[in-house]
């Protein structure tokens, strides 16, 4: 195995270009290097971009939120932009193992490794999150949520790059959050992670849901019947009746044959209550 | 392990414990075992080798990481302290002898760890609530003390120091 330090974007194309299958991007490591040594079968090359300046910044442009591929864990759960316009991924980034594994674990990581307990991931969705992905010969877009072909899969070719994610930030009179079920409260990986974002008129109906889940056997995904399910409701005493929508997310996971199913589909409900009461109180602007 | 094979090796410069050191480690190479194998630091302790409990804790630039899972060959520039590095002038540090005046060791083996994560919680927020101590703790593993003296020894350290600073 080669060890190839890359110090640019340039460069870590050409190198993937070179290597293709064999090569293996090394970001902070969390995923790569425990499997590696796992003994699992190593990479001809692990094509290091972790001294690349460009792809470690947070941004507001256009009234879009760019976030280069090696921000770590650690800086979305304490960067103030974060906290402001994305607090739905600034929870997840929290809920990820421990401050050790945020500090070099890096989102274009948790992306790209896509795993089905992925906190970060379900945050991402709600923001509409598009990959900008590059290679030698060309930039591509692609929406998260397409992106994700399975637990572990994705749509990144060999000698693809992922440089950036772009994501929606919160607008007026809305809220978002995350909350997440594991074993203990840190260092585990989440049995079912909820993500809401949630907008409303000045008049307190619901005109926009995004609802996305993680920790079953599918990867992240959204669920648009409970989505459907909460949009035009009327908000009653500053609150939000997610009975429909609970069902909905419960029926969704039905078909998942994970052990803990029957546990997803029974606590999927309440955690969208709670998650919805959380982010209805804040929410101002609404008039009664 | 250094050298494994089927392995090249990588040139990396770096500091450790204030100290610079140009290194040529493998590619597969672990941060913790650069330490513990070239350098002779046998502080950070080499327990699960998966990032999972924290005995192998290093600050790099000034941040904890578990170096058990940490490609060696990516900390080139970077800035290492290991709990070696912490009473660097012999004089142990205010969160070390509150270590030992609230026995808040026993078999010692996750207490390197736990004083690196620490050391960067006091730095980063000097006067931490106790819910603050043991959310820095989740990642280090001790099955000695139930945690308890540990997190007294972290509040005690950080009110001697505050005190210390404004004296």
């Amino acid at each position: 195995m080669r060890f190839c330090r890359v110090r640019s974007v340039a460069e870590a194309v050409d190198e993937l270009s070179r290597w293709g299958t064999e090569g293996r991007i090394l970001a902070g490591g969390t995923d790569v290097m425990p499997q590696y040594l796992r003994g699992e079968q190593p990479p001809a090359a692990l094509i290091d971009i972790s001294g690349i300046d460009g792809l470690q910044g947070v941004s507001e442009v256009g009234g879009v939120t760019s976030i280069g591929t090696l921000v770590t864990l650690r800086r979305l759960a304490t960067a103030s932009l974060v906290a402001m316009r994305h607090p739905a991924l600034a929870q997840a980034a929290t809920a990820v193992g421990a401050w050790q594994t945020q500090t070099v674990a890096t989102l274009g990581g948790n992306i790209c490794s896509a795993a089905a307990t992925a906190d970060t991931l379900p945050a991402l969705l709600v923001a509409d999150a598009q990959l900008m992905l590059v290679s030698k010969s060309g930039r591509r877009r692609i929406g998260l949520e397409e992106f994700l072909e399975g637990p572990g899969a994705t749509a990144l070719r060999p000698t693809e790059l992922l440089r950036a994610i772009e994501a929606e930030p919160l607008g007026e009179r809305s809220a978002e959050g995350y909350v997440k079920v594991g074993r203990r409260s840190a260092m585990d990986l989440a049995v079912v992670g909820l993500a809401l974002r949630l907008s409303v008129t000045p008049t307190g109906v619901v005109n926009n849901a995004r609802i996305a889940v993680c920790g079953g056997t599918r990867p992240p995904h959204r669920v648009p019947s409970a989505e459907a399910a909460v949009v035009g409701t009327q908000l009653v005493d500053g609150r939000l009746d997610c009975t429909d929508a609970g069902a909905e997310l419960a029926s969704a996971a039905a078909p998942e044959r994970a052990r803990e199913a029957e546990y997803r589909r029974r606590v999927l409900p309440r955690l969208l209550s709670r998650l919805a009461e959380r982010c209805v109180a804040g929410i101002s602007g609404v008039g009664s | 392990m250094p050298g494994a094979a089927g392995e090249q090796s990588v040139s990396i410069r770096l500091i450790v414990n204030e100290r610079r050191h140009q290194l040529d480690v493998g590619a597969g190479e672990t941060l913790l075992s650069m330490l513990r194998e070239r350098l002779s630091l046998l502080g950070p302790k080499e327990a699960c080798c998966e990032g999972e409990c924290g005995a192998c804790t290093v600050l790099m630039d000034g941040a904890p990481v578990a170096s058990c899972i940490l490609a060696a060959g990516s900390t080139n520039g970077r800035t290492v302290l290991t709990v070696e590095g912490l009473a660097g002038t012999g004089e142990l540090t205010a969160l070390q002898q509150a270590f030992v005046s609230h026995a808040a060791v026993q078999c010692g083996y996750c207490t390197p760890g736990v004083l690196m994560v620490l050391t960067a919680l006091l730095e980063d927020t000097p006067d931490p609530s106790e819910a603050d101590v043991r959310r820095a703790l989740a990642g280090t593993i001790c099955r000695c003390t139930g945690y308890q003296q540990i997190v007294e020894a972290a509040l005690d350290a950080a009110q001697l120091m505050i005190r210390a600073a404004t004296s």
